[in-house]
């Protein structure tokens, strides 16, 4: 089966009839904003034994909602810092992060949390999946602590899995699932509750080059189709054709202005 | 979905934890838990055996002190005498002077006395047909009075006491104290005596063994002279109790609607150097005595906090160390946006899960243990009170030992889920 046929699957939540009863809403539905994220002169200073890093110097960023945007650049540049702080998982050194409206820079770490739950979804490089669940059970979690509980988080999980090509493979552990099924299931687990944003970190790089097409067309529909904004580090040179802005970072500054 | 499990017919603590489980796994993730505390069934087998040995040790130390101090009190709750009087000198049951047989008739004649009973206690030296000494609890009363019971007979008749130096024995005691059947015979001091009947389940584990006789016979045991084994032990006949002859209690039966305080005080009057106790104040007197002026509450005592000790410590390994192997998991779900709540919430589910499927086999073995241990004489008395208690304390434990692995989680940072 080509990643293309697998891809053409995906179609928009709300195209799906019977969607049972306490569906969350598709992305789609909400009130539509111009800025996804903005963050400004963004500094991340880190202490250790072998003294002071500087790992951000002044970032400015905006990505546009829908928008497929690439943090790229080599090892230790901080891309995955930058991820971590845009998701709010980590707190810079200074400057400020506006996600969806809200400065996240200034929650709490309570109500940070809440905020990702409420509109991020992640992808990580090594899944991440919980290995004693099902592909159903892993995305069925993502569900569950959302509060969608009983068949209604089962429904939703069969649905999501579809979505990803991976209906059929609902009762598979993630040890019986191949790399590129495994990170399907991560985005299907993403996916779960409807998030206006995915986070995505170096989603291919543990994929072979089918299997990373596949998933890079997955993410990309999910931005042009449901609206959904897409934040990837990565170092796959192949994904830069479907971004819609590239972010080059090295030794913690911006080397290049956004693709378009 | 509470009323749907009060429907069935499960016992009240089963019910309730039923009940609790169904709601917590509404309410919270249900399969993270289950799942990886089932992954590696040879840790989690590890885990139940030390949950298992943790309940069984607690439960068999706290029914070993419940039954023993059920046992020093069988024969007042096998009487049906509302009063007890003794001598004004006692520490307990087992540890009182004696008073004169004259009180038996003094008592009778006190208003609000419908009967009154003489019941001699005091300990003697038992001789089988080999010579091998063994000491015994002479329990002399009347064979045909209605206060006494000499428990639940397996064989011969209450009756057959009547026939001189006649004896029932525990049917735990019997093996050795030398005799197999009806007819075996002994000595009693320097008394023959016959074995007429079995009892069971009337044994105090604070005593030597019970052995019922006639007052007549039991006062002709307590008055003979020790003699050695080869001195042959004689029967000679028997003589009724005189006044001044001694005895250890006088039952009392009140007239049906007497105020037992009152008689209590008229009893005590009547009777000269006398201590007038209900039922229920004789066995809390004894029971305290033993609990409180013997080391035996605190040794079984300390058995059982050992055994919840042990049991915390394998139970918080066990949980540490599967936090510890599924750190990544719960990074993960932080990062999701998951409140620490829930996270907690998957630890306490597997401490629970740990809790009551340690507990069931633990009270299990604990049940079979106390059936066995009861037929050699020994009471573990476990209760549903106390079952549904040691459930309690095996929760709290399980969930208490949690805190550590909470503890590792709540500092868990979200951002190892990241390569970078």
């Amino acid at each position: 089966m080509s990643s293309r046929a697998n891809t053409s699957r995906v179609h928009p939540f709300w195209s799906i009839e019977n969607q049972g009863q306490g569906f969350v809403p598709p992305v789609g539905s909400k009130p539509p904003e111009a800025k996804a994220i903005a963050a400004r002169n963004l500094e991340m200073v880190v202490h250790s034994g072998a003294g002071r890093f500087q790992i951000l110097k002044g970032i400015h960023l905006e990505i546009k909602k829908g928008d497929v945007h690439l943090l790229m650049g080599p090892s230790g540049s901080g891309k995955t810092t930058l991820l971590l702080i845009l998701a709010g998982l980590l707190t810079p050194t200074a400057g400020s992060v506006n996600s969806l409206g809200q400065e996240i820079t200034r929650l709490s770490r309570e109500k940070l949390a809440r905020f990702r739950l409420d509109n991020i979804g992640f992808v990580f490089q090594d899944f991440n999946l919980f290995p004693a669940l099902t592909a159903a059970e892993n995305v069925g979690v993502a569900l569950n602590i959302r509060g969608i509980r009983g068949r209604v988080a089962q429904q939703q999980s069969r649905y999501l899995l579809e979505q990803v090509g991976l209906g059929d493979r609902a009762h598979h552990l993630p040890r019986d699932l191949s790399g590129g099924q495994k990170q399907r299931v991560a985005i299907a687990r993403a996916l779960a509750g409807g998030p206006r944003i995915i986070m995505a970190d170096e989603p291919t790089a543990a994929l072979d080059s089918q299997s990373g097409h596949m998933v890079v067309e997955l993410l990309r529909n999910l931005a042009k189709e449901q609206g959904c904004t897409v934040v990837m580090v990565t170092h796959d040179p192949r994904i830069v054709d479907v971004a819609d802005q590239v972010v080059y970072l090295e030794d913690g500054h911006m080397k290049a202005r956004p693709k378009g | 979905m509470l009323g749907y499990f009060q429907s069935f017919s499960l016992p009240g603590a089963a019910q309730n934890l039923v009940c609790w489980i169904a709601l917590f796994r509404a309410v919270f993730m249900a399969s993270i838990a289950r799942k990886n505390l089932f992954e590696d069934i040879p840790r989690f087998l590890v885990a139940q055996a030390g949950i298992l040995f943790a309940v069984s040790l607690v439960t068999i130390q706290t029914g070993l002190l419940r039954g023993f101090m059920r046992s020093t009190t069988l024969l007042v709750e096998n009487s049906r005498a509302d009063i007890w009087v003794s001598s004004e000198d006692i520490a307990n049951l087992d540890l009182t002077l004696p008073i004169p047989y004259e009180r038996v008739a003094q008592a009778r004649g006190v208003r609000g006395v419908a009967r009154a009973e003489a019941l001699l206690t005091q300990g003697a030296l038992w001789r089988d047909a080999s010579d091998a000494l063994s000491s015994v609890k002479v329990i002399g009363f009347e064979p045909d009075g209605q206060l006494l019971s000499p428990g639940q007979l397996t064989q011969g008749s209450q009756r057959d006491l009547s026939e001189p130096y006649s004896v029932i024995l525990d049917t735990t005691k019997v093996a050795s104290l030398g005799v197999r059947r009806l007819g075996d015979e002994a000595a009693v001091n320097s008394r023959q005596a016959r074995l007429a009947g079995l009892t069971s389940h009337i044994q105090s584990s604070a005593s030597s063994p019970f052995l019922f006789a006639s007052l007549e016979t039991a006062n002709a045991y307590v008055n003979s002279r020790l003699t050695s084994g080869a001195t042959r032990a004689t029967a000679p006949a028997l003589e009724a109790l005189s006044a001044t002859d001694s005895i250890t209690y006088v039952l009392v039966q009140a007239e049906p609607g007497e105020d037992l305080q009152a008689l209590q005080q008229r009893l005590e009057a009547a009777l000269p150097d006398t201590r007038a106790y209900t039922r229920a104040q004789m066995a809390s007197q004894t029971q305290a005595y033993w609990q409180k002026r013997t080391s035996i509450g605190l040794i079984l005592g300390l058995g059982a906090v050992v055994g919840v000790v042990v049991g915390i410590v394998i139970v918080s390994q066990i949980l540490y160390s599967s936090v510890s192997d599924h750190l990544k998991e719960f990074g993960t779900l932080k990062a999701m946006g998951a409140s620490n709540w829930v996270t907690y919430s998957v630890i306490i589910e597997q401490a629970l899960w740990m809790s009551v499927l340690g507990y069931l086999p633990g009270m299990a073995l604990c049940l079979g243990v106390a059936a066995w241990t009861s037929t050699q004489g020994v009471l573990i008395l476990i209760t549903p009170a106390l079952a549904a208690g040691i459930f309690g304390v095996t929760v709290v434990m399980c969930v208490g030992s949690a805190l550590f692995a909470i503890q590792k989680v709540t500092r868990v940072d979200p951002a190892i889920v990241f390569k970078a």
